[in-house]
């Protein structure tokens, strides 16, 4: 490892590396020790059974704001820019840690022989065009069906959970994107509710066309199943509550007080009837059911006048499930029950309640059109829940890139070999030391492969030399086999990247380590004028 | 039957004000007069809080007490061992599930060997959790991770930090769905209380929080407490200006999207200038112990949340709050007299009688105490003094107008009524006393009889622990507060904002500070009496 300590060079060691002070050995050890004086870094991996074609990225929505906690400079830097990673792609977030760590050892090569790190990274940028120029050339463009989306999609899940489960939830994330999907317009995945449940094996997580609402009717006579019914939303209050007006309650007896309570109970009452004619009128002697889906709250009595006719009430349903219900089933969310028309329901073929315990769920299926679905996540515990939704939401990330982007990447480490030998080809062109730099750029991309080739316990070397020998000769793009550690055609198994995670990974590891190695010249060189 | 409250609980104080609370609810006498179903939810395994609490990374200690319950097994299909630990631990579990439980009460009353003692004010008090003695519900502990409770560094320390701690939707989704929980199996929600640091970067917190509430579920109460520890020796000015532009800025956010705000501290002042902790005549506390005056502070709030928690009352949090924040007043202040002074055996009129000059209690909000006793409206409550029936026999001559009233809440009113004329008095008169058994801590003086009273004379006293207390509080709107939000500008236009510039880089914009100010200033002006003669402090404003 290089003397710059880099903490994180170790995910090759697929454990938790001590940072800080970690890196020992090599001439540089000088050099970035402003960077070491913060704190050692704890960086925590996944450890997945199976080996993964292409990186793992580290546990992101939960761990990732751990960037503000991180004090040791360099690796806070290198943890802000997967995050922001994380934010423009949704994926790639160790691939990023890998490069740039990998550019600063490789760096440090050429600098601890006296390259001025401002000649690497000249070369670094001359590099990165070109680089980028391979992307564009290598890159796929095809019609995003539902089998490209799978592969993309699977390749991104493999990495995170294994196989058995990651085969599941592939289906489940492109059907719910692909069900999301408005022709013409943004895909907005907060449209696709994600749901945890504690029960059961994770293998059951499953993809609900429709809704699943964590609460359920609060009355012992209102039916747990319903099919084929209506649905009315609505943000009523249907419970009695002191006006807002504060009217005190001016009264002689007991009746007239018994009175006055009546007339503003009255008032709720009416509310419920309304409810109770659309009802009436919608469904007539047809046995159709009739749910009401409440925002505001509902108080014993008007549940037990809905129940007595045969109408199923949840309330306090959530806000922002609300829109989510007009799209699964239709119809519109009502504000007041003044103006209530059959236009305004919703429908949906089935609709029951599961208890689980203390909790209650609401599953509302079947619906006709969903503009909006649901992805039930089934855990034995807390942490397999955690585990599953990050990689449901990089999952999704992945379908909805590869769609906004119209092409894919090949993947399983393919890309880098190609474009570590365009750059070595490139390398005479470059006038001067710069050389090294791109040199230096190329020799850095290949740690992808080579940790791929270690993490499924390959000897790392070895794997690369036989892919880079079987791309010079085909010239096909070719990617390290996970199972077999031999060179494969990355595009015939179906190995997709996203082409903006690549592009960005290009980006932002260029420019990060290029600034990294200069603010370094810039300190050292403050320090020795200090001590002069 | 009174309606439910959802009770959240903000910062590190708020946890310790509230465990002590939990902890007081725990074992009532017979005859409950509270309703227990007004902040207990009954779950499947017994009752826990209808609770969130906030709190930090390394501010919950394990809640190997009390603590949160296990999960619930309903998944499981199979066969299920249960391995109870012996030892300590357990007779307080079971104390606590079954709040109603007589066998549980005489329990508490003989004192089980090895649980009877308080836990010793040392290194097993630091947390909240260590003296929190019931079980919470799973979903009631909410730890933020993107600050530490302790140490130099990650701490929350500024208000615009709260603030953008909630702006995270994460953060926001997660304490959504916490609320929806409790709120959606309430049946009568009457609202909600928030018990919120004030000095520290929680009344950020509290102000998103508040706001999301009273967005949410409008027409719903919301009482909100804010907390302040009681503040040590000045040692670092800008930490002191920290917490005094954090209590400022909260004050005004907080009261803005409340139904009432109360600031609730033993500490002398909110201010720069730190002023000795409020002293009470029966009580020995350590003021520097979090232990010792949460404890103070909770037994107060038991007795002032009264009004909406009998069983048999159909005021509403609401109505509470409507009948003090008049006009505007929407911040109160908050007295007690913990224990009240009452003689053993002595009735109600004769121990109110023993003060007709000067009402016994303190001011529990961190401002001056003025002789002049004067308010625009009050909620008082007295708890645990009117189990004696009056002594007075017919026929005799009441001693004097107090003895010649029929029942406990006349005697009250009347005494108001002498005390505070003109003013608008709701009394309540318990039975009940605030139980103060371990883990309270035995902070009373030493002339106090089991029962908290005063013994006859002075020189027979039983050095038995306390075990319960009369208390008496209100819940004022007065003028002392026109002290306290003057003094607080005051202190904040001295300070300027030059002096915390860091301060504002957390977050919070400096026109938004010059607004906040103006604000409150508007809202001191709210508590003027027409006739007070205060035009100097006006002039002082006006500059």
């Amino acid at each position: 490892m290089g003397a710059l300590g880099l903490p994180l060079c170790g995910v090759q060691r697929r454990a938790c590396v001590r940072g800080g002070g970690g890196g020992g050995g090599g001439g540089g050890e000088f050099r970035l020790n402003w960077l070491l004086r913060g704190e050692s870094v704890l960086y925590p991996l996944p450890s997945g059974e199976e080996p993964p074609n292409t990186l793992p990225d580290p546990p992101q929505h939960s761990s990732l704001p751990f960037s503000e906690q991180i004090q040791h400079p360099t690796a806070s830097l290198i943890a802000k820019v997967a995050t922001a990673q994380d934010d423009i792609t949704g994926d790639g977030t160790t691939s990023n840690v890998l490069i740039i760590g990998e550019l600063l050892k490789q760096a440090d090569l050429y600098i601890s022989e006296g390259l001025h790190p401002r000649i690497v990274a000249e070369g670094f940028e001359i590099a990165k065009e070109k680089a980028l120029e391979v992307l564009e050339q290598v890159k796929v463009t095809k019609e995003m069906d539902r089998e490209t989306l799978i592969d993309v999609a699977k390749t991104s899940l493999r990495t995170k959970v294994h196989t058995e489960l990651a085969d599941i939830l592939t289906e489940a994330v492109v059907d719910s994107v692909l069900a999301v999907r408005k022709p013409g317009e943004p895909i907005d995945l907060h449209m696709v509710e994600i749901m945890e449940m504690k029960h059961k094996s994770e293998t059951d997580t499953t993809l609900i066309r429709g809704l699943v609402l964590d609460h359920g009717a609060r009355h012992p006579d209102m039916k747990k199943r319903v099919e084929d019914a209506y649905i009315l939303t609505c943000n009523v209050s249907l419970e009695y509550e002191k006006t807002e007006v504060s009217a005190g309650f001016f009264y002689k007896s007991a009746e007239e007080r018994e009175k006055l309570v009546k007339a503003e109970r009255k008032f709720i009452e009416d509310r419920v009837s309304k409810i109770i004619d659309l009802k009436r009128r919608v469904c007539g002697d047809s046995d159709k059911g009739f749910i009401v889906i409440n925002q505001k709250g509902i108080d014993p009595f008007s549940l037990d006048a809905l129940a007595k006719e045969g109408i199923v009430a949840l309330r306090r349903a959530k806000r922002r499930n609300m829109e989510r219900l007009t799209l699964a089933c239709g119809g519109t969310a009502m504000n007041s029950v003044e103006d209530l028309t059959p236009d305004c329901l919703g429908h949906a073929g089935l609709v029951y309640e599961y208890t689980l315990g203390e909790e209650k769920y609401t599953f509302i299926e079947k619906c006709d059109n969903p503009r909006s679905v649901t992805l039930l996540i089934r855990g034995p515990n807390k942490h397999t829940l955690t585990q599953i939704k990050d990689a449901v939401r990089d999952g999704l990330r992945a379908v909805k890139n590869a769609i906004e982007d119209g092409c894919v990447i090949p993947g399983a480490g393919a890309l880098e070999v190609a474009v570590a030998n365009a750059l070595v080809k490139h390398k005479p062109n470059v006038k001067g030391r710069a050389q090294l730099g791109v040199q230096a750029f190329a020799d850095a991309l290949l740690i992808i492969p080579k940790v791929l080739a270690q993490n499924s316990g390959y000897d790392p070397q070895e794997t690369l030399v036989k892919v880079q020998a079987e791309h010079a000769e085909s010239g096909q793009l070719t990617g390290v086999d996970l199972n077999t550690g031999e060179p494969m055609v990355a595009a015939a198994a179906g190995i997709w990247d996203n082409y903006n995670v690549k592009k960005q990974l290009l980006h932002s590891c260029t420019v990060i380590a290029s600034n990294i190695l200069l603010v370094d010249e810039i300190m050292r060189a403050g320090m020795s004028s200090l001590k002069g | 039957m009174a309606g439910e409250v959802v009770t959240l609980q903000l910062g590190h104080y708020a946890g310790c004000v509230g465990a002590h609370w939990w902890g007081l609810q725990r074992c009532p006498p017979e005859g409950t007069e509270l309703s227990h179903a007004a902040l207990l939810r009954a779950g499947r395994d017994g009752c826990t809080p209808r609770l969130i609490a906030l709190e930090l990374k390394g501010g919950v200690g394990p809640l190997g007490r009390g603590g949160a319950r296990p999960e619930p097994l309903a998944a499981w299909r199979g066969d299920v061992a249960n391995y109870a630990e012996p030892g300590t631990g357990t007779a307080l579990r079971d104390r606590g599930q079954r709040p109603g439980d007589a066998s549980a009460d005489a329990d508490c009353g003989s004192g089980a060997p090895g649980e009877g003692a308080a836990p010793s004010a040392g290194s097993s008090t630091q947390l909240w959790s260590d003296y929190l003695s019931v079980q919470l519900h799973p979903r009631s502990i909410y730890v933020l991770q993107q600050y530490n409770h302790d140490g130099d560094s990650g701490r929350l320390e500024a208000f615009g930090q709260g603030e953008k701690l909630l702006q995270d939707a994460s953060c926001m989704e997660e304490l959504e769905d916490r609320l929806h929980f409790y709120a959606e199996e309430c049946d009568y929600l009457q609202g909600f209380q928030v018990l919120c640091d004030l000095h520290d970067g929680f009344s950020g917190v509290g102000a998103k929080v508040t706001e999301v509430l009273q967005d949410e579920y409008s027409r719903k109460g919301i009482l909100t407490w804010g907390l302040t520890p009681v503040t040590h020796t000045v040692a670092d000015s800008q930490k002191n200006f920290y917490r005094v532009l954090n209590a400022a800025l909260g004050i005004v956010h907080l009261s803005a999207h409340s139904s009432l705000f109360c600031p609730l501290s033993l500490s002398g002042s909110l201010g720069i200038k730190p002023q000795p902790p409020i002293e009470f005549p029966y009580v020995n506390y350590d003021a520097s112990l979090n232990y010792h005056s949460s404890a103070v502070l909770a037994a107060a709030l038991d007795t002032l949340t009264v009004p909406y928690r009998l069983c048999s009352s159909r005021g509403s949090m609401m109505h509470l709050a409507e009948m003090l924040s008049f006009s505007g007043r929407k911040v109160v202040a908050a007295w007690a007299a913990v224990p009240f002074p009452a003689v053993r055996g002595h009735s109600l009129p004769d121990a109110l009688c023993a003060h007709q000059q000067d009402v016994p209690w303190k001011l529990l909000s961190s401002c001056k105490e003025q002789k002049v006793s004067r308010c625009f409206a009050q909620s008082v409550v007295l708890r645990g003094v009117c189990k004696e029936s009056p002594t007075s026999c017919p026929g005799q001559q009441p001693p004097s107008p107090l003895h010649a009233c029929e029942t406990a809440e006349q005697v009250l009113q009347y005494y108001l009524h002498t005390a505070f004329p003109g003013a608008f008095s709701a009394s309540h008169v318990l039975e009940q006393p605030c139980v103060t058994l371990p883990p309270y801590p035995r902070i009373f003086s030493p002339l106090l009889s089991r029962q908290g009273f005063l013994p006859d004379d002075l020189s027979s006293y039983s050095a038995a622990a306390v075990e319960s207390i009369p208390v008496l509080t209100s819940l004022q709107s007065s003028p002392v507060l026109r002290t306290l939000l003057c003094d607080l500008c005051k202190d904040l236009q001295k300070l300027g904002t030059r002096r915390c510039a860091s301060f504002f880089a957390a977050g919070v914009e400096e026109d938004d500070f010059h607004e906040a100010l103006q604000e409150l200033r508007t809202l001191s002006q709210c508590y003027q009496m027409g006739f007070e003669a205060d035009n100097s402090e006006d002039e002082s404003d006006s500059d």
